[in-house]
């Protein structure tokens, strides 16, 4: 008879996977806080060593106190205000040219990659060559020969080179002929808010219509139409009905210039900050006789310039202006008003970004679409849908699973990218993170804020991108 | 009763017609111009449009890269290539490219696969630099390195050199390439001296030869780095699990040039006050290495996974331990499969080290901008800005795509990225 002897006895502990699991993790842990004790004694003992403003200790004091710097560009930022003030517009900064630049790239990629898997020979070399010259240099070469290389390069604001209606480009920045929302547009985008709503809620329930009773049909296009009604309907009332505000008034200075605002405390005086300036307003300007001597628009905040008048003004009246109005950029003096104005900085960073990330979208795009089984296209032929209906209905959708995730990356990737900013001298977030470091010393405080930001910058686009690749992921049943 | 079967059936006696060519208008020239350029009305459009972007665009170039100013670029090409390093002293950067186009030689033809097609990328550059009229002393040294990298094809593809001795060439050959670049050792913390030239401090080294150091050492260090967060993100034990997701998570969350300004400022920080400052070098590779290893992490995790549950159940079953299952079952599957991954970031590497310039170190976008400034290029109309930077980009281009090129002659190779 077979005597099986099972062990009595338990296993020592050191042979105990469970309790090595433990003690290993344990030695880990007193590892790690030993080293971080180490790093973090060292970094006290050199910052009280060190006699920097605020780097001596590691307070956040620093954050409430006068910046005494100016930022070039975005949110207006007087050197009076606090350093947490300037990260702020950092902050917006970046956000300014990732934005832009995340939707430019897109639509660059969109329209490479596409290109990318077309039948013509041609078009797809094409795009091939855009993609590999672009991917294959880095993103600061290519930023600093957009900057130094072209942009500056251009012909200064006197002899600029013009584009047509459509703007110009100087080596001062770009100027654009754009669109702009002015006084009663405010109403106008008010209004276009709950258009957007009531389309949504329209295709809504078409939807809900569609699927409670079996029928196949599109569910967005009512929703785009009841959305563009409204939009329609919107405009001519706001550009028929709106008027200038009761108390609008003006200061004139120097007989060319001054501002156009609502006097809300009606004291007759321009107060910024109390007083509301009014935007892309057109006005006219009178002399002493009555005559007409120039005519034209206000500026975004509300400011208005007349260089090379024959005569000074006496006198300015405004109509009121339809809720959108085209500007175009004029030379007044030495540099360009009106229109929307990039700077180098801006324009050279965007442009860079756009092009490299395209290059690399256009790639993701051409796998996505590539990655669709043969068999889909030939089955979609076989059912009679033209080329249009199998690339819409068939093959994006189906290639959209593959794309979203690299496509998330990518804009991660665009937005950490804009930190090159600095190699220009655009005002983003790390830029103006060093500036604030090189006057405070606070090293280690500008840089746990920088790296949260970018941190949470990447979190929210995750997490948006994820709930946006959960709705279209295959549903498996 | 015999019936005649063949009276029933009906046999063609005539011979088929003889095949005939297919019309012109279908094969050749003509039929792939017909079918990939002019297949419809809106393909032809397209066909004209491309063109005429395509003739702008080219010509463009032409006129301006023959108008271009290139002087400048060709008189500094000592400084493009190794920066501020002393003149006297170029044999040692020599003996660094001597050296590694053997290593290069003998393990082409020892491993073959993506070494292979890297030596014969080298071979070219290396074929094109003798030729053009550099330097005597330097195109003889290109010619020297090309024929030591072609020996050591050969005598790779006869002797059966073992692969582990292979491996410790190269693993010696990166502190070597330090002692020969620094004409010695220094280290005034250890208190080593030892000198076989007049010592080169790290702030002279310069050009392409930086920025080929800075992303060799990056992507060396960070291997041994990356396999071990990799392998800790898939631990059970949860302490180490979350320190290497946090860490990874953290490190791809920010951009490169967060971690380089910290490295640069805060690295010497967290050193004891008597070990004195890490020169720029040192903080910079540490910065980029510190970077290198999440992504590599990434990738490394990626083939871990690509390993079939059957492999670690086998590798028990055998009674390996965790460590020996590790080094002999999992680790060299899952490496191989990420071959292409590693190369691909690698490059991605190569161009970020272009950050560099950002943090004070005379790399070759550094050098770029140093040239510009240059008095004697000041007067030039349109400045040099884009001929430099167009031939900064060359150069990288040259590199990158020459090992993608590579990577991807790998993957193909190995039945990657196919499908249908």
């Amino acid at each position: 008879m077979a005597s099986s002897t099972f062990p009595t006895t338990r296993p020592p502990f050191y042979r105990d996977t469970r309790v090595i699991a433990i003690i290993l993790q344990l030695i880990f842990l007193i590892a790690l806080l030993m080293t971080g004790w180490f790093l973090y004694s060292n970094m006290v003992a050199r910052l009280a060593a060190s006699n920097t403003a605020a780097g001596g200790t590691l307070s956040w004091a620093f954050l409430n106190q006068t910046a005494g710097f100016g930022i070039s560009e975005g949110p207006a930022f007087r050197p009076d205000e606090s350093y947490g003030r300037a990260f702020l517009v950092g902050v917006v900064n970046t956000l300014r040219v990732g934005v832009v630049g995340i939707i430019l790239a897109t639509l660059l990629g969109l329209f490479a990659g596409i290109a990318r898997v077309s039948t013509n020979w041609l078009l797809n070399r094409l795009a091939g060559a855009y993609v590999e010259i672009f991917r294959s240099t880095p993103l600061l070469v290519q930023l600093l020969f957009w900057y130094a290389g072209v942009i500056v390069a251009l012909p200064g604001i006197q002899d600029a080179t013009e584009l047509g209606n459509l703007g110009y480009l100087t080596n001062r920045g770009i100027h654009l002929t754009w669109v702009f929302i002015t006084e009663t547009g405010r109403l106008w985008l008010a209004w276009l808010q709950v258009s957007l709503v009531v389309g949504i809620a329209v295709s809504w329930l078409r939807r809900r219509y569609l699927d409670r009773n079996g029928l196949t049909g599109s569910a967005a296009l009512p929703g785009v139409l009841v959305f563009l009604v409204l939009a329609v309907i919107g405009y001519v009332v706001a550009d028929r009905a709106a008027s200038m505000p009761e108390a609008t008034a003006y200061e004139l200075r120097r007989g060319n210039r001054g501002t156009l605002f609502e006097d809300v405390n009606r004291n007759g005086n321009y107060e910024p900050g109390i007083d509301r300036t009014l935007a892309y307003v057109p006005i006219t300007l009178f002399d002493q006789e009555g005559h007409v001597i120039a005519t034209g628009m206000t500026e975004g905040d509300g400011t208005f310039r007349f260089l090379n008048l024959p005569a000074e003004a006496a006198r300015l009246e405004w109509e009121t202006p339809p809720p959108l109005a085209i500007s175009k950029p004029q030379l007044q003096g030495f540099n360009f008003r009106g229109g929307l104005s990039l700077t180098p900085e801006f324009a050279a960073l965007l442009i860079a970004l756009v092009i490299y990330t395209g290059a690399f979208i256009a790639e993701i795009v051409r796998a996505g679409i590539s990655a669709v089984n043969k068999g889909q296209w030939e089955a979609s032929r076989a059912l009679g849908l033209n080329t249009g209906q199998t690339l819409r209905l068939i093959v994006l959708p189906q290639a959209l699973r593959v794309i979203i995730p690299p496509l998330t990356s990518q804009y991660l990737n665009l937005v950490k990218n804009s930190s090159l900013a600095i190699a220009v001298g655009y005002p983003d977030l790390f830029n103006v993170s060093r500036t604030i470091v090189n006057q405070t010393g606070a090293e280690v405080q500008v840089i746990l804020m920088v790296m949260g930001t970018y941190l949470s910058f990447s979190l929210i686009t995750s997490l948006f991108m994820n709930w946006y690749n959960k709705r279209i992921a295959l549903v498996e049943r | 009763m015999a019936t005649e079967i063949r009276s029933t059936t009906w046999v063609n006696t005539n011979h088929p017609a003889p095949a005939q060519k297919p019309p012109v208008t279908e094969v050749g020239l003509i039929g792939w111009l017909r079918a990939n350029l002019f297949s419809s009305v809106g393909n032809t459009i397209l066909t004209l449009i491309t063109l005429v972007v395509l003739y702008f665009i080219v010509s463009g170039l032409v006129r301006w890269a023959l108008g271009a100013f290139w002087q400048p670029i060709w008189e500094n090409r000592k400084l493009f290539a190794v920066g501020l390093y002393p003149a006297a002293q170029l044999w040692q950067p020599a003996a660094v490219l001597v050296m590694v186009s053997t290593l290069f030689g003998l393990s082409a033809g020892r491993w073959g696969s993506i070494m292979r097609n890297l030596g014969v990328g080298l071979g070219g550059l290396l074929l094109l630099f003798a030729i053009i009229p550099i330097g005597m002393e330097a195109q003889l040294v290109m010619a020297a390195s090309l024929a030591l990298l072609l020996a050591g094809y050969f005598v790779g593809v006869r002797v059966p050199i073992a692969s582990g001795w292979l491996a410790l060439g190269w693993v010696i050959s990166l502190p070597l390439t330090f002692i020969l670049l620094g004409g010695g050792i220094n280290l005034p913390g250890l208190g080593l001296r030892w000198q076989f030239a007049p010592l080169v401090e790290v702030n002279l080294w310069g050009g392409l030869m930086l920025t080929m150091l800075l992303a060799v050492v990056g992507i060396t260090l960070s291997f041994p780095i990356g396999v071990l967060l990799a392998l800790g993100r898939r631990s059970r034990l949860p302490v180490i699990k979350w320190f290497c997701i946090g860490y990874i998570e953290l490190i791809r969350g920010v951009p490169l040039i967060t971690l380089l300004f910290m490295g640069m400022t805060m690295l010497p920080l967290f050193l004891p006050a008597g070990w004195g400052n890490p020169s720029l070098l040192v903080r910079a590779m540490t910065a980029i290495t510190l970077f290198s290893a999440a992504y590599l992490a990434e990738n490394v995790r990626g083939g871990l996974q690509a390993i079939p549950k059957g492999q670690y159940e086998a590798a028990d079953a055998l009674g390996l331990s965790t460590f020996d299952s590790l080094r002999f079952i999992i680790l060299p599957q899952a490496l191989t499969k990420v071959i292409p991954a590693i190369v691909g970031q690698f490059i991605g590497l190569f161009k970020d080290t272009s950050l560099a310039s950002l943090v004070g170190l005379l790399e070759l976008v550094a050098i770029g901008k140093a040239v510009i400034q240059q008095p004697e290029w000041l007067g030039t109309p349109g400045g040099i800005a884009r001929e430099v930077y167009v031939f900064i980009a060359l150069v990288f281009f040259v590199f990158s795509y020459g090992m993608s090129f590579a990577s991807r002659k790998l993957e193909s190779k190995l039945g990657f990225g196919k499908r249908q």
